[in-house]
């Protein structure tokens, strides 16, 4: 026989209450008086005893969870009837109108764990699923991959914090969503998963989110309480100044941007900035905005130096431009077009490319210099590398040495510019530019590079290609650079005019070797030699690095490599 | 040491010369001297100006036994017996030139401590470099050259044709700060700060005092509900108040004044022993060469930018009360600082005009900074208005202060404290608060968020802002 347990009444004006604890779980023997389970009301907590002896056949709410009372929260199966619950325990049809509050898995025992989008970076708000690698109803062990993310700053794998089963998800591919949005859950070993009733996946994710929202409020307040305490955080840390409550006020009305208040130049007292200050420049943000409105296309207005990658200002940015593209291409596939929605990776990098070429004045110079020392030491060594250290000796680390002690001769072009101050940087972080197929780029870097020897540097510029590669590069691979190398020239180019990667103010292009008679002078005479050659080039922010400085950093280079010093590795 | 032409000393090169040692001048020495300036400070008479020997601080030692005397007569109410109360009042008049004797010594060490030189005597632009000393008699006694030079001359009461200043019936503030006896009846002309300042002071020693404002209201500058309640309390002291009339005459008839109003058409004469001109000041222009240099002049003031305090001539300043409203000696202050720091290169914010706070101390006291509810409409503000008034609160009550108010303007778009009057007991004191509240640019939020220590005055100033937003809690 089955009894129905309810969840109680516990008081004149009381109408719902929480499930605190269950003592025993599905399956479960139970004696009449005997705990089996704990609830939280407005007015009390309470234990609630088994009103007979049975078996514990099903539990229909979790813990935590809030329900209406007389709502049927567990079944005991008594004695006359103590087979084991089958799996499909048909449902009464008075329980069927319930289903909507009930969750869409069925889970007893265990606990069920949210998996959140993770925060990937300081401001990374949001980030992209790509792909699931499990489905709903698949066991998961502890640091599985789970699902992967695409965010501003890098892809990553997310691995199952617990061993157990993946109940349900929440956020399909391709959505994006905030970080901390919960786009999974599990249950955690030990629980016992059933098939949900319709397919979860399909079900729009507003409608899921309603779902766990009706079921978990208390969660659901904490987290609305987690996310206020974030947003706070963000702003504190970042804020590089002590903004009043009067001009927050009016920043918060008139949608002035935390970004672009930061880059209100302030009047007050050390900077601030007053009323006037915010109010000038909403004025003023007006007549910029009219002036827009103008048919004719305009040029996108030059970002501010110190608000290097806002993410609102290269949405804006980005939109810009994709409205004014928009005039000209067709939004939709046909016979000649085919339209391919841009990934999120490829977005990012359209971003970072605009806005450096309208941060910085691009300007580039090259020289050639004759590789026939380092080409020679490779050709001798290289087996010898591969055996003694495991690694491919190529051109790229002793490159990466010279430009390293280019740069300590030449600070400024480990520099970067804040506002009308230069920020001379006291460490290399070394970026190398790596291609990931299909369709991408990434900049991770080699921390305090100027540490490391030929034989550091070409294991970590291996490592972090590697990295990139198989997305497994952690936010802090690819911030704080100071100085960018990219090798355009395994594809055989000769030489390029690449985009600084900002903030910094300089980036080294490194072009193919290849031999080429060239005119050399032996012994007083000049005559004509078969060298390996290669073009660097270098890309550098006119606002601050002229064409001396830049000529003098290659000059270096190029007198560094061909007299290399090879008792230095 | 060099002598000059005309045989004055030579008393070297300095780097700023200050020529009138008020708040505004001398603050300014201090701090010149403080940021490494060779200082000079040039003054006829002692240091302090009028603020501290015939302005502010007299007039405070004064008042402070009004306020005194009246609560000795009405101790009876705190259950304490006084009999045969009585007060003698040449030395009211002597505590109170003893305490700006005293101050005054006070700012002549500050000179000594800063290092900074002080030359007793009438300085004058011999050129745009060089200022010459005169003694009493006239004579040249030293010449000073210095790279800048900043004017701090003060005001003085401004006179008109109609009231005849003769100094013994017809008085400024200055001899009304030195009387020898108490005046049976007094008139005061003007009742703006000064105005009823003394009319407080010689009512409670038993003067019948008769102010007269040609304006709408007394303290008019004040706002309209704080100057309407201010009316009602010194009329219970049993001064009679004219608005809206315009003296037409003022003359000496034997040993009374007779003074002649014009009230909206109405013409009426009152006459006392005494009449008080309080019209108002003007600036010390005259008497220093500023013709000679071409100094730009506006209503007998000078006119400087108010960003560098810089005269219409290069490397010549002025601040203070020379250069007109709000005749404050803090604003004097202030500007000295700015001005020195200016030419310090420190590029300091602009004083804001509209944060300065200003007090009036008869009994009760008013005080108040930022726009009047007036003002702010007219600018075209939406408003969200609290009040507190005194009797609401504990603290009030028990010391037995009950009459007075907390009044706050908030613009209700961002939430701004435009204005805080103030009227009771401690006001000027109270004002502090939203002085600072102002210029942090806080919000009501800040304010009614702020604990406030009771049983204090100051919870007022709470109480009003959660009124002006509905959360008030004890009223």
């Amino acid at each position: 026989m089955r009894i129905d347990v309810v969840m109680p009444k516990m008081g004149e004006s009381v109408n719902e209450g929480t499930i605190i604890k269950w003592h025993k779980k599905k399956g479960d023997r139970v004696k009449k008086d005997e705990i089996i389970f704990e609830i939280s009301t407005d007015k009390v907590d309470t234990e609630i005893p088994s009103p007979s002896d049975g078996i514990l056949s099903e539990v229909k709410v979790f813990e935590q969870e809030t329900v209406p009372v007389d709502t049927v929260v567990a079944v005991i199966e008594t004695a006359e009837n103590s087979e084991m619950p089958q799996e499909k325990t048909p449902v009464s049809p008075s329980f069927e109108k319930k289903q909507a509050e009930t969750p869409s898995t069925t889970q007893i025992g265990g606990n069920l764990i949210e998996i959140p989008m993770p925060k990937m970076g300081e401001s990374v708000m949001e980030g992209t699923i790509i792909k699931w690698h499990k489905k709903p109803g698949d066991p998961v062990k502890k640091d599985e991959v789970l699902f992967e993310i695409s965010t501003d700053k890098v892809d990553t794998e997310v691995p199952s914090p617990e061993d157990g089963t993946l109940a349900e998800i929440l956020v399909g591919e391709q959505q994006t969503v905030e970080v901390g949005t919960i786009v999974a859950r599990i249950t955690s070993k030990g629980g016992v998963y059933k098939e949900p009733a319709a397919t979860v996946v399909k079900t729009p994710i507003v409608e899921s989110e309603n779902i766990i929202e009706k079921r978990v409020p208390q969660m659901d307040s904490l987290y609305a309480e987690i996310k206020s305490n974030e947003a706070f955080q963000e702003v504190r840390p970042s804020a590089k100044r002590f903004y009043s409550p009067l001009v927050l006020n009016i920043a918060q009305k008139e949608n002035v941007a935390f970004e672009e208040l930061e880059n209100i130049p302030g009047s007050g007292v050390e900077g601030r900035v007053t009323k006037k200050d915010i109010l000038d420049y909403i004025s003023n943000k007006g007549i910029v905005k009219t002036k827009e409105e103008t048919p004719s296309y305009s040029y996108p207005k030059k970002a501010p130096e110190k608000s290097f990658s806002p993410q609102e200002e290269q949405k804006q940015v980005l939109q810009e431009r994709t409205q004014q593209e928009k005039l000209h291409q067709p939004s939709f596939s046909d016979g000649n077009n085919e339209l391919i929605p841009m990934d999120n990776i490829r977005q990012k990098i359209m971003m970072h490319m605009v806005k450096s070429r309208d941060t910085s004045v691009h300007v580039s110079a090259m020289i050639e210099v004759d590789m026939m020392k380092i080409h020679n030491f490779i050709k001798i060594n290289k087996d010898d590398f591969l055996k003694r250290e495991n690694i491919k000796l190529t051109y790229m680390p002793f490159i990466a040495n010279a430009c390293i002690k280019a740069l300590k001769e030449y600070p400024y072009l480990n520099s970067s510019i804040d506002g009308t101050n230069i920020v001379l940087k006291r460490y290399i972080n070394l970026g190398i530019a790596v291609s990931v197929e299909p369709n991408g780029l990434i900049v991770p870097n080699i921390k305090n590079a100027d540490e490391k020897n030929i034989i550091g540097l070409a294991k970590a510029i291996a490592e972090l290609s590697n990295k990139a590669r198989t997305k497994k590069l952690l936010p802090d691979d690819i911030s704080n650079g100071t100085f960018t190398i990219t090798n355009y020239g395994v594809f055989g180019t000769l030489f390029g005019t690449p985009i600084i990667n900002q903030p910094e103010v300089a980036i080294l292009g490194v072009g193919t070797v290849i031999k080429k008679p060239v005119v050399v002078e032996l012994d007083g005479a000049d005559t004509i030699a078969i060298r390996p050659m290669m073009y660097l080039s270098l890309s550098h922010d006119h606002r601050l690095i002229d064409g001396m400085l830049g000529g003098k950093f290659l000059k270096f280079m190029k007198d560094t490599i061909e007299n290399f010093d090879l008792n230095d590795i | 040491m060099n002598i000059t032409d005309s045989g004055a000393i030579m008393s070297g090169k300095y780097d700023i010369a200050i020529l009138g040692g008020g708040p505004g001048g001398y603050v300014a020495a201090i701090r010149s001297a403080q940021l490494g300036f060779k200082t000079v400070i040039i003054d006829k008479d002692n240091l302090g100006g009028i603020c501290l020997n015939w302005g502010c601080i007299p007039t405070k030692a004064l008042l402070k036994n009004a306020d005194l005397y009246e609560k000795i007569k009405n101790a009876g109410q705190f259950g304490i017996n006084v009999e045969n109360c009585s007060f003698d009042f040449p030395k009211i008049i002597k505590r109170s030139r003893d305490v700006a004797d005293r101050l005054a010594r006070n700012v002549e060490y500050l000179m000594k401590k800063n290092k900074i030189d002080r030359i007793r005597g009438f300085g004058k632009f011999a050129n745009e470099k060089v200022l010459e000393v005169f003694d009493q008699n006239g004579n040249i006694t030293e010449s000073i050259e210095a790279s800048k030079i900043i004017i701090a001359t003060g005001a003085r009461a401004r006179t008109i044709k109609q009231i005849p200043v003769d100094g013994e019936k017809i008085i400024t503030s200055t001899e009304a700060m030195v009387l020898k006896d108490m005046p049976a009846e007094m008139i005061i002309i003007g009742a703006g700060a000064i105005g009823i300042e003394f009319a407080y002071f010689y009512s409670v020693f038993g003067t019948k005092v008769t102010v007269v404002e040609a304006l709408n209201s007394i303290l008019p500058i004040e706002d309209k509900e704080i100057s309407e309640a201010l009316t009602k309390e010194l009329k219970k002291k049993g001064i009679t108040i004219h608005t809206r009339s315009i003296v037409e005459k003022a003359e000496i008839k034997g040993n009374r004044v007779e003074v002649t109003l014009n009230s909206e058409g109405k013409t009426s004469v009152i006459s006392a022993d005494i009449a008080l001109n309080a019209i108002g000041v003007t600036g010390n222009v005259e008497g220093f060469g500023l013709e000679n240099l071409g100094i730009e002049l506006f209503k007998n003031h000078i006119k400087v930018d108010k960003r560098t305090y810089q005269t219409n001539i290069n490397d010549i300043f002025a601040i203070g009360d020379v250069i007109g409203p709000p005749w404050l000696a803090h604003v004097a202050s202030a500007e000295g600082i700015h001005c020195v720091e200016t030419i310090k290169g420190l590029n300091p914010p602009a004083i804001d005009y509209d944060m300065i706070p200003g007090c009036t101390y008869c009994q009760p006291q008013v005080a108040s900074v930022g726009l009047t509810e007036e003002k702010a409409l007219a600018e075209g503000y939406d408003l969200k208005i609290g009040r507190f008034p005194y009797s609401a609160s504990g603290k009030a009550f028990a010391v037995g202060e009950r009459e007075g108010m907390v009044k706050v303007i908030f613009d209700s778009k961002y939430g701004e404290l435009l204005g805080a009057h103030i009227i009771g007991s401690e006001a000027t004191e109270l004002i502090a608060e939203f002085t600072l509240a102002k210029s942090m640019e806080a919000t009501f939020e800040t304010i009614i968020k702020t604990v406030h220590a009771h049983p204090t005055l100051s919870e007022s100033n709470m109480e009003a802002v959660a009124n002006a937003y509905g959360e008030a809690i004890h009223i």
